[in-house]
């Protein structure tokens, strides 16, 4: 379960998020949409613990993202944009030193790992070194890296970016799988296929606002639109309209 | 998970990453080796002048040597052998095709046998450091052979031959070892130093601002772990790698001067295995010191190539009071210990030359530079705290 309440955040003279809310239950799959630069990587950034907010709470599974790290993180999966791996380390080595710094250690580790390769189709890279591994075999180390510890929460940002076809279908059943283990699931993309086909519910950010926010058949509603493309325009160019004339601070 | 696991997960994972990256590993190690090869170098060039010199006879070209037979037989009784001349005897030193050229002036035996005083020039070149040895022999077998005639002069006026001699002045040399040897000892300290700054800064930055740019940064953050424990976990495997820069070194040293003392040069310098370990230990604080300074900088730039230039920079700065030191050794005072780095130049001088060394200054030095690394450690680990860890600046 995951509670985002009023985040505020600036870089410097840029703000980021604008008071972003929302929240995200357990057993769905929740997609973060929005613009590029909108503010979707800052939010998750500020849920997996590597960013503060200058204003506003985050919560999973009710502790609280900046006061309550520790326990917030062990009950985290993430994907993040950034993810690069160890080209030195083999893909069982990658995931094993994530494990360890879970906690796990010992033949209950390696049998996790054993099982999370199995599930991903990774034995072929499993114990060769990272350095040249393709974007498809990086991903599926990320995520191995992810999910050893079996986290309740997981934060996928943009996990299909780059990806071909096969690897692709192979992420989207990972997250279906997860939701019907009852998992919360978060994540943000760019392709609006994606989030139709997967999403039990759809955020959409712009302006480091939250300009929409529903399941898809609601958003459809409250648009009048038929296809999910338009109602993401509708949604973000309609803030933009009723946004700027009223956002004085932005021209000052 | 508790904290020292942790810390240890990290150290050890860097340190199995780094192990794998030979190049690094091998250009790491080669140059501990190379100061101490350089050194040796020296030591025994040097040391090969004086034993050349000491035994064995000295070629001296003499100008006009037919004009003065005494001369030319007073040296052959001193082992010089007297050669030609050639043409320029200025034009040939200045070369280097002679160290030195005695000249006897055309006027010699006139003023000889008049009693008058005889010039005698020696032809040398002060800039080769090679010829000190050559021209320093030949000048004093020069004035004993002008004592000797003087000496004859007065016996014959009946003169006591003491009378013109009213001193005797002797130079008692008081150094506990051969003062050269000292010298070679005092070049030590800064290379130690240098290493001790260099020998983990590859390992500084693919740690930090190396993972940040790798992109593997931001999902290690995420795991439960305190950003204080992933820094002293890097910071652990950088100290371990210094360490491992430091021993090689050391060893290099050691073997370096058990190979040159037992070639019979004539110079002595073997410090024993125990001043080494001392030197080792003395310099672990250090070696912490200078691990903080690194991950500090490594966190604050903003890309490995920044990190780069500025860590090239760091050792040339805590060398240079040493490198002053290699030619004027200051007597070591309490507060100067508590300096680091020049505290430890000062008494890895005075171990290396084998002089005393108290405990107390050992502990002002150790307790001191500890204290400021725990400081750096410090602010490091604020540092790892900051939003900016995952941009860098």
């Amino acid at each position: 379960m995951i509670e985002v309440d009023d985040l505020h955040k600036s870089f410097k003279a840029f703000k980021a998020l604008d008071g972003v809310s929302f929240s995200a239950r357990d057993g769905e799959v929740t997609g973060l949409i929005g613009p590029n630069g909108a503010g979707k990587t800052t939010t998750l950034r500020i849920l997996y613990t590597v960013l503060r907010a200058d204003r506003g709470r985050a919560r999973i599974d009710g502790f609280d993202c900046l006061t309550e790290r520790r326990q917030v993180q062990q009950r985290i999966g993430v994907l993040p944009d950034n993810r690069g791996l160890y080209p030195r380390l083999t893909a069982r080595e990658h995931v094993r030193y994530y494990g360890r710094l879970h906690g796990l250690g010992g033949r209950e580790l390696e049998a996790r790992i054993e099982t999370l390769f199995d599930r991903l189709g990774m034995a072929e890279i499993a114990d060769r070194r990272a350095k040249g591994f393709s974007k498809g075999q990086t991903l599926k180390v990320a995520l191995a890296r992810a999910l050893i510890h079996e986290p309740h929460n997981v934060m996928l940002d943009e996990p299909t970016n780059g990806l071909d076809i096969a690897s692709s279908r192979a992420v989207r059943a990972l997250i279906q799988e997860m939701r019907a283990a009852g998992r919360c699931v978060v994540f943000s993309s760019h392709i609006m296929q994606e989030v139709e086909a997967l999403c039990d519910r759809i955020v959409v950010i712009s302006h480091g606002r939250v300009v929409a926010d529903g399941t898809p058949e609601e958003l459809r509603r409250q648009t009048g639109q038929r296809d999910l493309e338009e109602v993401f325009l509708n949604a973000v160019e309609g803030h933009r309209n009723a946004a700027d004339p009223a956002r004085p601070e932005a021209a000052a | 998970m508790s904290g020292l696991r942790g810390i240890w997960f990290v150290c050890l994972k860097e340190s199995m990453d780094n192990l794998r990256d030979r190049r690094s590993l091998f250009l790491a190690l080669v140059y501990p080796v190379l100061g101490a090869l350089l050194l040796g170098l020296l030591v025994s060039f040097v040391g090969g002048m004086f034993r050349g010199q000491d035994v064995g006879r000295l070629h001296l070209p003499v100008l006009n040597a037919h004009l003065a037979p005494e001369l030319v037989g007073y040296l052959g009784d001193n082992e010089v052998e007297v050669v030609p001349a050639p043409a320029d005897p200025r034009r040939a030193v200045r070369r280097g095709r002679a160290d030195a050229v005695l000249v006897v002036p055309p006027s010699y035996r006139e003023d000889l046998a008049a009693q008058r005083t005889a010039r005698l020039d020696v032809v040398v070149n002060a800039t080769r450091l090679s010829t000190v040895i050559t021209v320093a022999r030949v000048v004093e077998l020069l004035r004993a052979y002008d004592r000797q005639v003087a000496d004859a002069r007065l016996r014959d006026y009946g003169v006591p031959e003491q009378a013109a001699a009213p001193f005797k002045i002797q130079s008692v040399n008081v150094g506990r070892s051969r003062n050269l040897a000292g010298f070679f000892l005092n070049m030590l300290p800064p290379f130690i130093i240098f290493t001790i700054f260099v020998g983990g800064v590859y390992m500084a930055i693919d740690t930090t601002s190396g993972e940040r740019e790798r992109g593997s940064l931001e999902p290690l953050l995420t795991n439960p772990i305190g950003r204080w424990q992933l820094m002293l976990g890097k910071a652990m495997a950088t100290m371990l790698f210094t360490m491992a820069a430091v021993l090689v070194q050391l060893l290099a040293f050691k073997l370096m001067f058990e190979l040159v003392s037992s070639r019979e040069t004539g110079l002595q310098i073997n410090p024993d295995w125990q001043a080494f370990l001392a030197v080792f230990a003395l310099c672990l604080p250090l070696m912490a010191f200078a691990v903080a300074l690194q991950v500090i900088v490594a966190t604050v730039s903003r890309s490995t190539k920044e990190t780069q230039t500025y860590l090239g920079l760091l050792p040339l700065i805590p060398s240079l009071p040493g490198m002053i030191l290699v030619f004027v050794p200051l007597q070591a005072k309490l507060w100067m210990l508590s300096v680091p780095t020049f505290g430890q130049i000062l008494l890895i001088g005075q171990l290396m030359r084998q002089e005393p060394v108290a405990l107390s200054q050992v502990a002002v030095s150790a307790g001191a530079t500890g204290l400021a690394a725990a400081a750096l450690l410090y602010v490091a680990a604020r540092l790892y705290e900051r939003d900016q860890l995952l941009f860098g600046g």
